[in-house]
């Protein structure tokens, strides 16, 4: 067995994080791998689509009720394929840290000896930007060396992504991390394809694949299940087994270099973001 | 760029509940980590009203800082209400909730709305030292216990001036402000010490005007209180010891109060003659102890350094060396502060450092000459320094490992006359 490959996912909030990983970890899971997903969100919600609905019990939540002393299974499912579900939690909005929850909830999992050899992938599945240093747990401390940002062609969604890259850079120098590309998941915006391409080469980074937009995926979620279960045939499945194997082979890895916020709205003047007649 | 602070002469704004411990019947409530109480409890050097050791804390752990610390604060304070005989309740919160961002001051409103005698004060270490967390409590005193008064008390006078138990002397001196004022016939109204507790707290909105004895701390409280009960405040930044201070406060003091001019004489009169019938008598003492340091240095607070340096200069006729004030001054107050410095008389002007670095305070007073044996009144780190270079040293402010107080004080003519015997004491012993 090689050693774990640990990736976090970042992106802006409800730009398709958990989505986007749970599919790929159901492609990943079809290529024979053996995946652990830990939702890194108050909300946990990052692997309902694994399990089939939202019955895990936090991390977080077991700690308050019951302590620190449990076993792995109380806060480990098993979901689609075998996948090992495990969610942070974190505190009721308004209240605590949450960013310390993570940090909490990661150092459990190690300590309860969750990182087993025979895993070949651990995903972090990261809330919206990381806005302090408890949300930047995953890729600090040499966890997670990998991080994919999932982003779209739309002003916001470009702009969280190259703030993170800050983050990413910050890490970069002491921690090992790198960056292994963007994962576009499409919103339809005109001239995406480009301008993604455009953005993660200024970032120093490659677009690693272009999600197309399909309803299928809304449907699937309704169902409480990934693409790949709900319909396996389908052509988005397809999309998410390339996915997985765009991740599988992938070997670009860089430190990104994150823009300025002027050279940042010169990409997107230049493919026709800031024309008067833009819509979202 | 972070440097190391070397001999740090504070504690964190957490070291309030020192203050509270001071109020009679008053008990803090710590909403904190357990090793914050703990540390903190042990610097105290009196057990206050109730134990420097045993007091409601909320010993808050990693589980509080991811969900919230508040259901905890409730309870603790629910509970210290039911168990312990107290007229006063401060709730202190340390640097944990303030960074999670617990509500503290929603927890205690509900308490408050009840009727029950609490107050909160934010006190984390971030904000500063416990000369800014002694300010917080009385602010908090000021702004959630207290209201605006309509009637007010001729001659009532609220006395500010020192921070208790950081200053080894605060009972004693307060107590003997307290005597001072009464004497050119004021009321004077302290909340800190003997009897003085929850009665006096409720009385601030009724006196006269508040009286500062202070280069800083409390300068943003008595300015609160302008505001919100419309009391007028005299700031007298240098703490009186000795006759020549003393009796400039007493005037000052009846001249802002409105006191016969005559009466205030009288009493500055009766005091001085006592006060120079000592100095006389032992005058051969002054001029035979050759050993006597001619330069002197303090290194204290901003309180210590001014008042002492001025009683030095002006009443004993030595001469400043460098001054050092340790207390992290806030950088608005420093050049007033440095001005009185030079206010001194026989048109004597000391040089001040602001500076809470004891390496750096070390190293000028090995570096200057002070003409023969050096004199350094200050904490128990500059025994060492002092020792090195043959000096006489005194024991005068924070940290204190060389006397115990219990309501010795250095303020007034008694006060200066007590610093004298203290000093001399050091001389005297220099061959046995």
């Amino acid at each position: 067995m090689g050693e774990i490959r640990q990736i976090a996912i970042y992106g802006k909030g409800g730009i398709g994080k958990s989505t986007t990983t749970q599919n790929l970890t159901a492609g990943l899971i079809e290529h024979g791998k053996k995946v652990m997903v830990v939702g890194c969100d108050p909300k946990a919600d990052s692997t309902r689509l694994l399990l089939g609905g939202l019955a895990q019990k936090t991390v977080l939540d077991t700690i308050r009720d019951e302590g620190e002393d449990i076993e792995l299974d109380r806060i480990m499912r098993e979901g689609f394929g075998g996948t090992r579900c495990v969610e942070s939690g974190g505190p009721e909005p308004g209240v605590g840290c949450a960013g310390r929850g993570i940090i909490t909830s990661i150092n459990m999992l190690e300590n309860l000896g969750a990182y087993t050899d025979d895993l070949d992938y651990v995903f972090y599945d990261v809330l919206g930007d990381v806005v302090c240093g408890g949300f930047a747990m995953p890729i600090r401390e040499g966890k997670a060396k990998e991080i994919y940002i999932v982003a779209s062609g739309e002003m916001m969604a470009l702009y969280a992504a190259n703030n993170i890259a800050k983050g990413i850079k910050r890490y970069a120098r002491t921690g090992g991390v790198r960056l292994g590309g963007i994962i576009c998941n499409s919103r339809n915006v005109d001239r995406e394809l480009d301008l993604l391409r455009a953005f993660a080469k200024e970032l120093g980074t490659q677009l690693l694949y272009f999600v197309p937009r399909d309803n299928i995926v809304q449907r699937a979620e309704i169902n409480k299940k990934t693409v790949i279960e709900y319909k396996p045939d389908s052509a988005q499945a397809q999309e998410y087994r390339n996915l997985a194997e765009a991740v599988i082979n992938n070997t670009n890895f860089a430190i990104p270099t994150p823009m300025t916020q002027e050279r940042l709205e010169e990409i997107l003047f230049e493919f026709g973001l800031m024309e008067d007649d833009y819509q979202i | 760029m972070a440097k190391l602070l070397d001999k740090q002469r504070y504690k964190c704004a957490l070291g309030a509940m020192q203050t509270v411990q001071a109020i009679d019947r008053a008990i803090p409530i710590l909403h904190s980590g357990p090793g914050c109480a703990q540390k903190l409890s042990d610097s105290i050097g009196s057990s206050g009203y109730f134990s420097p050791n045993i007091f409601p804390c909320t010993s808050i752990n990693e589980k509080d800082v991811v969900f919230g610390g508040v259901k905890k604060l409730d309870t603790t304070i629910e509970n210290a209400l039911k168990v312990i005989d107290a007229d006063f309740f401060v709730v202190l919160s340390g640097c944990i909730p303030e960074i999670v961002g617990d509500d503290t001051g929603d927890v205690v409103g509900r308490y408050q709305d009840e009727g029950k005698p609490i107050v909160y004060a934010s006190t984390a270490g971030f904000k500063g030292n416990n000369y800014k967390g002694h300010e917080q409590v009385i602010d908090a005193i000021v702004e959630q216990y207290l209201e605006k008064s309509d009637e007010k008390e001729e001659g009532l006078v609220n006395i500010w001036a020192d921070v208790p138990y950081q200053d080894l002397f605060w009972l004693g001196n307060i107590r003997e402000l307290e005597k001072l004022l009464r004497e050119i016939g004021l009321k004077p109204n302290a909340i800190f010490g003997y009897k003085n507790g929850i009665e006096n707290i409720k009385k601030i909105p009724k006196a006269q005007f508040n009286l500062l004895v202070s280069p800083w701390v409390s300068l943003t409280n008595v300015k609160k209180m302008e505001r919100k009960f419309g009391t007028p405040y005299l700031h007298y930044p240098t703490l009186p010891i000795g006759a020549y201070e003393t009796s400039k406060f007493l005037r000052t003091v009846g001249e802002f109060a409105g006191v016969d001019k005559e009466k205030v004489e009288a009493v500055i009169n009766e005091h001085e003659n006592y006060y120079y019938y000592l100095i006389e008598r032992y005058a051969d003492m002054f001029l035979e102890t050759r050993v006597m340091a001619k330069q002197f240095s303090v290194v204290a607070d901003a309180q210590y350094a001014l008042g002492i340096t001025k009683f030095l200069v002006n009443d004993l006729g030595l001469f400043p060396a460098k001054q050092f004030v340790s207390d992290d001054t806030p950088k608005q107050y420093r050049e007033k502060i440095a001005e009185e410095f030079k206010n001194l008389n026989y048109g004597i002007e000391a040089e001040v450092s602001f500076e809470n670095d004891g390496y750096k305070i070390h190293n000028e007073i090995r570096e200057h000459d002070y003409h023969g044996y050096p004199l350094i009144l200050g904490s128990y780190y500059e025994k060492e320094v002092t020792n090195e270079l043959s000096g006489h040293y005194l024991n005068i402010s924070w940290p204190v490992q060389d006397k115990v107080v219990l309501d010795d004080f250095y303020v007034g003519y008694t006060g200066g006359i007590r610093l004298i015997e203290d000093i001399y004491s050091v001389a005297v012993q220099r061959w046995n």
